[in-house]
């Protein structure tokens, strides 16, 4: 953090580098000695030009061609999988654990359900709070998760054995809303209808801090990928950016129009924040610059507290994947894009291209509006829960070449009843999704369109 | 990630203000030391007892006994990547212990008092030790064996003062950065460097004629700090050791700076650099104060004052200007860090802080009526740039610890970016049962001024009955040193 200079900075003034290195960058031009050449154009005038033009053409040519290589797909296909009924009520979040072995869903009948991710079998029952649960956060671990409910209390509850831990975690006047574990495990940040934020010590299950965030119900709270940085967002439309460490507000979005804010979370590399506004719009923010960079449409969200996830895609989809889901192995130098998820108040999950706002998919098949969503780290998993008590999980399938209707080739791999039924239910609102009407996917959804599109 | 936005002002703050936490006592803390990564503070008790705790939420993240109860720790040493912890006592054993859950890699009684171990800084299996009444020791910490160091410098002979040479021992010994060379401080003041994978000593020199107490090293490894019972810190500049050309008879270690007390003549309990090895600071005998040196000019920048009482151990943050230490008498931790005051232009995006007032000048558009749909249209249709919200740059990679600058520089054409990363992060888990051990000697309220020892019986009372299981015996052994010592502290 001391930006001091080190002791021997003095070795390092420019003056130096530059005389050290004339030295050896002029016979070498290779990748290290960058700016050892950009230093050598300014200062000798001798060097020859062909030295230099080469190497800088070889570079060129060899990153376009990696790109061209593989083309950025403007559509997926990711297909329902399974879905997980048991929820009495709706099903306000449901999140895949780190380590892909299971989801959970929390709902408003009071329970938290463990499903194994693989097989869709339900693996516990979290019984315990007195009220709704609103929010749940998987510990980095996978081995704990946590709850925030109606009745004020937020819980730790032991995955492998379905218990809740001794000690809740109690302090919050109004309902918890929304929940986020630091990325190390060990506080977690909730924000809740009292319009504070508190930060937890989970070990000691004591509160460490109230961050006095807003005039107004607390919507969202994450933690960026250091734990260095909490986010949280309210219905009085403003995202606050908070320190950790110091506990003070560091930063503070607000969008002209003031729409509520129902949740936010932080990018995969913690540069920006994503956040739904019930002016049926996800936004992306610069939260550095307090910049809005992006702005999602085509959904409709006017009434519902809708989650948002983040997710990656390649071109192709690996084979081994699809299936299994749980295989790690990195693919080598496949080109990741990102996208943007979300639910909408009329049951469709939108997908877009975060830097292009290309629609590249809407997830059809929840009935009523889709509340919760989350994207699995390998990124061939989609979850989504809704006020129609069922958990959907989807799963990635590479694109049906040229075939309008191609999911329908998905029928035969799966089987049991739900799954069939679902997959009918697909079939049924296909039409819309599917490539017959590509340009309604493929082209970003003009505004004013977006609230006739399914009316 | 906060550094984009934090105050430019506050980043270049580089030595603490002011007291800003008490750590949650956890038994007498008498020795201290920050995990490389500095997310993690390892003290060492009088009871024998080790704590770990945990900096962003200041409480306890793991307690780690096996020292004999009732024994001073005398120094801690982590292991680079946190994983690894070595701790040392006066019941003359080295313990190496695995943070992953808290067991004992390794146990070993080195046959006298340990003044300080300090772990290999790129081999955990290896440690040297400076023992009480005997020579100092080179540990391999795996099949346990243990090579004797010499004590006495070359030059014996020419000094008549030490012929008397079986009183002369090693009371500090200290690694280089490669591990490659020790340095080692006698109780007659002379300073060796040792040459490990010999062991024999390659140069030693005479810095004053009392004991020397402490020997410090910056993460450089160019700079030496000593402190020696004749109340003057002294600073040396090392030659690079690691210069396979550097000759024994080339060494020539000179005196940088000294500092000390005059008026007083305060003698100093502990000493430590700063991060950068910019700034000394130093804990006073019978003094409530650290004193802290900027070793440019050599003078004295700051006085830090702390609690209502004399300190003891002094440590600071490998990374951030936050100064820990622990007080002599009640054992506790205490914090020094810099005051962040809340910037009120942070509260809303439209605040600015200026100096004085501003007369406002109106942009010429700022108050023209365009049609809504035709702003916001041409808003969206503005948001045309690239946006990655995925990639990771390899400063912040390093500053998570999730890869080593070494990695980092010899990533070029390196394919497995991935395993390498993989390999340089520990995370200790979070243990869920720390409730009932860290509040051990808590005050409660009872009435005006009156106050009494929280009792840990009646947490165990609320939050572990029957069914949960209390951790295993250790736990339990605790629990009975710390009645034992509360009973004797009620006396």
């Amino acid at each position: 953090m001391s930006i001091t200079p080190l002791p021997d900075s003095a070795s390092r003034s420019p003056k130096l580098k530059r005389s050290e290195d004339s030295d050896h960058a002029t016979p070498q031009l290779d990748g290290d000695a960058d700016d050892g050449a950009a230093l050598q154009f300014a200062y000798d005038d001798e060097m020859p030009s062909e030295l230099q033009s080469p190497a800088a053409e070889q570079e060129q040519d060899d990153a376009p061609a990696k790109k061209q290589k593989i083309e950025r797909p403007t559509r997926l296909n990711y297909a329902p999988h399974m879905t997980l009924r048991g929820h009495k009520r709706g099903v306000a979040q449901v999140k895949i654990s780190p380590d892909g072995k299971w989801i959970a869903s929390c709902s408003a009948d009071a329970t938290i359900k463990i499903w194994d991710s693989r097989s869709g079998a339900l693996a516990h029952t979290l019984e315990g709070h007195l009220a709704g649960v609103s929010t749940i956060a998987w510990s980095p671990d996978s081995k704990v998760l946590a709850s925030g409910s109606d009745d004020k209390i937020i819980r730790l509850w032991d995955v492998s054995t379905g218990r809740c831990l001794p000690s809740p975690l109690v302090g919050h006047h109004n309902y918890v809303y929304s929940l986020a574990f630091s990325p190390k495990g060990n506080m977690l940040v909730s924000g809740s209808y009292d319009e504070a934020v508190f930060l937890w010590d989970v070990r000691t299950a004591r509160l460490m801090r109230s961050l006095p965030a807003h005039s107004d119900p607390v919507s969202g709270v994450d933690f960026v990928r250091d734990g260095t940085l909490i986010v949280s967002c309210a219905s009085d439309g403003m995202i606050r950016i908070w320190d950790t460490g110091t506990g003070q507000c560091l930063k503070t979005l607000i969008h002209e129009d003031n729409a509520s804010v129902t949740s936010v979370r932080f990018s995969p590399n913690g540069k920006f924040v994503l956040a739904a506004t019930l002016d049926s719009c996800v936004r992306l923010w610069n939260y550095v610059e307090g910049r809005c960079v992006k702005t999602y449409q085509g959904h409709e969200n006017k009434k519902y507290s809708i989650n948002t996830a983040f997710g990656s895609y390649t071109a192709e989809v690996e084979k081994q994947r699809t299936m299994e889901g749980q295989e790690q192995g990195e693919p080598e130098a496949q080109p990741k894009w990102a996208f943007a998820a979300g639910g909408s108040d009329d049951g469709r999950v939108m997908l877009w291209d975060v830097s292009s706002k290309e629609v590249l998919q809407e997830l059809k098949g929840h009935d009523g509006v889709v509340l919760g969503i989350d994207v699995g780290l390998d990124d061939q998993t989609i979850v989504t829960c809704g006020n129609d008590t069922t958990v959907k999980v989807w799963k990635r399938l590479p694109l049906p070449e040229g075939i309008p209707n191609g999911v329908d080739g998905t029928n035969g791999v799966h089987d049991g009843a739900e799954v069939k039924g679902m997959l009918m239910e697909n079939v049924a609102t296909e039409p819309v999704t599917g490539e017959a009407t590509p340009a309604a996917i493929s082209t970003p959804v003009p505004v004013g369109v977006a609230a006739n599109d399914e009316g | 990630m906060n550094l984009p936005l934090t105050d430019p002002a506050l980043l270049a703050q580089d030595i603490p203000e002011s007291l800003t936490a008490r750590l949650r006592s956890s038994g007498q803390a008498v020795c201290l030391r920050f995990s490389h990564a500095g997310d993690l503070l390892a003290s060492g008790t009088a009871k024998g007892t080790i704590a770990i705790f945990d900096l962003e939420t200041n409480g306890v993240a793991r307690k780690l006994t096996g020292h004999t109860p009732g024994r001073t720790v005398q120094s801690l040493s982590w292991e680079r990547r946190g994983r690894y912890l070595l701790s040392s006592s006066i019941d003359y054993k080295v313990i190496l212990w695995d943070l992953r859950d808290g067991s004992r890699v390794r146990t070993l009684n080195l046959g006298a008092p340990v003044y300080i171990a300090e772990l290999h800084p790129l081999d955990h299996r290896r440690c040297v030790a400076a023992l009480y009444n005997y020579r100092p020791v080179l540990v391999d910490l795996d099949p346990g064996t243990i090579h004797p160091l010499p004590t006495r410098p070359r030059d014996l002979a020419s000094d008549p003062d030490l012929k008397a040479a079986s009183k002369h021992f090693t009371t500090v010994v200290a690694f280089t950065p490669d591990g490659a060379h020790a340095l080692t401080g006698t109780t007659k003041g002379y300073l060796c460097v040792i040459r490990v994978a010999t062991r024999e000593i390659l140069y030693s020199t005479r810095l004053c004629s009392k004991p020397i107490l402490l020997l410090r090293l910056s993460a450089s490894g160019r700079d030496l700090l000593v402190n020696a019972s004749d109340t003057i810190i002294r600073t040396l500049r090392l030659p690079d050791l690691s210069n396979p050309n550097l000759r024994p008879d080339e060494i020539r270690l000179d005196v940088e700076h000294r500092f000390q007390d005059v008026v007083n003549r305060l003698s100093w309990n502990h000493v430590a650099f700063s991060s950068s090895a910019d700034y000394v600071m130093a804990s006073t005998l019978m003094n409530h104060d650290i004193y802290i040196w900027e070793r440019g000019h050599g003078s004295l920048v700051k006085i830090l004052e702390g609690p209502r009482e004399e300190l003891g151990a002094v440590e600071w943050h490998p990374t951030r200007p936050v100064v820990a230490a622990t007080g002599v008498e009640s054992g506790r931790i205490y914090l020094w860090g810099i005051h962040t005051p809340q910037r009120w232009s942070a509260l809303a995006p439209d605040f600015a802080e200026v100096e004085e007032n501003v007369e406002y000048v109106e942009r010429e558009d700022e108050f023209d009526i365009h049609p809504e749909e035709e702003v916001r249209k041409r808003q969206l249709d503005q948001e045309d740039e690239e946006v990655d919200v995925l990639t990771v740059d390899d400063e912040q990679l390093l500053r998570e610890g999730a890869m080593h600058k070494d990695t980092l520089a010899n990533m070029n054409g390196s394919a497995n970016k991935e395993g390498e990363a993989q390999a340089g992060v520990f995370r200790m888990p979070v243990l869920l049962d720390m409730g009932e051990s860290d509040s051990e000697d808590e005050m409660v309220a009872i009435g005006t001024g009156q106050f009494r020892r929280k009792s840990t019986a009646m947490d165990e009372a609320d939050f572990w009955d029957g069914d949960a299981e209390g951790g295993g015996e250790g736990d339990g052994e605790a629990n009975e040193v710390v009645g034992a010592k509360r009973q004797r502290r009620g006396d």
